[in-house]
């Protein structure tokens, strides 16, 4: 049971990282490693490593995205 | 684990499965924003019901965690979506 929740998740992952490299426009990507962080959060809850869980999500999802999201809009968009 | 947590986990899989089927081939950014935040509530919740797995009552903080900082994340996106235009 819980093997194949690691593959099922880590299959997602996967997809989830090449989507986030292979993206045209630049929000979409910072949307699918924002998943990625997501998806990493549910596999280290599952693996009962919860202290590396917390770092995760408090880096992963606040700081990184944050971050990404106001240098954008500071550079003035995505253009093609 | 009795039978009640394998149908839980198979039918957060569909959802898992599904959304994250809109969120690769959505065609807009605000399809894939929403997509996020559902995944984001669904897996909230998951880890919610791993800490009654594991009786172990250290998960209930992750999950807190990770409900304000998605919020967050989700307000961010969704003023960046709306101030491009």
């Amino acid at each position: 049971m819980i093997n194949v929740i690691i593959i099922f998740i880590g299959i997602l992952m996967a997809i989830s990282a090449i989507f986030a490299v292979e993206s045209k426009k630049i929000i979409d990507s910072f949307i699918a490693l924002s998943l990625m962080s997501l998806l990493s959060v549910f596999l280290f809850v599952i693996m009962k490593a919860p202290d590396v869980a917390i770092t995760e999500a408090s880096v992963g999802a606040g700081l990184t995205t944050a971050v990404l999201v106001l240098a954008l809009r500071k550079i003035g968009g995505d253009k093609e | 684990m009795n039978v009640l947590n394998y149908i839980y986990f198979i039918l957060v899989g569909f959802g898992v499965l599904f959304s994250f089927l809109r969120m690769l081939l959505g065609p807009t950014s605000a399809d894939r924003l929403a997509a996020l935040d559902t995944l984001n509530v669904v897996l909230t919740g998951t880890i919610v019901f791993l800490a009654l797995v594991f009786k172990n009552g250290l998960y209930l903080d992750i999950a807190l965690v990770y409900g304000l900082l998605s919020f967050v994340e989700t307000v961010l996106i969704a003023r960046y979506l709306e101030g491009k235009k």
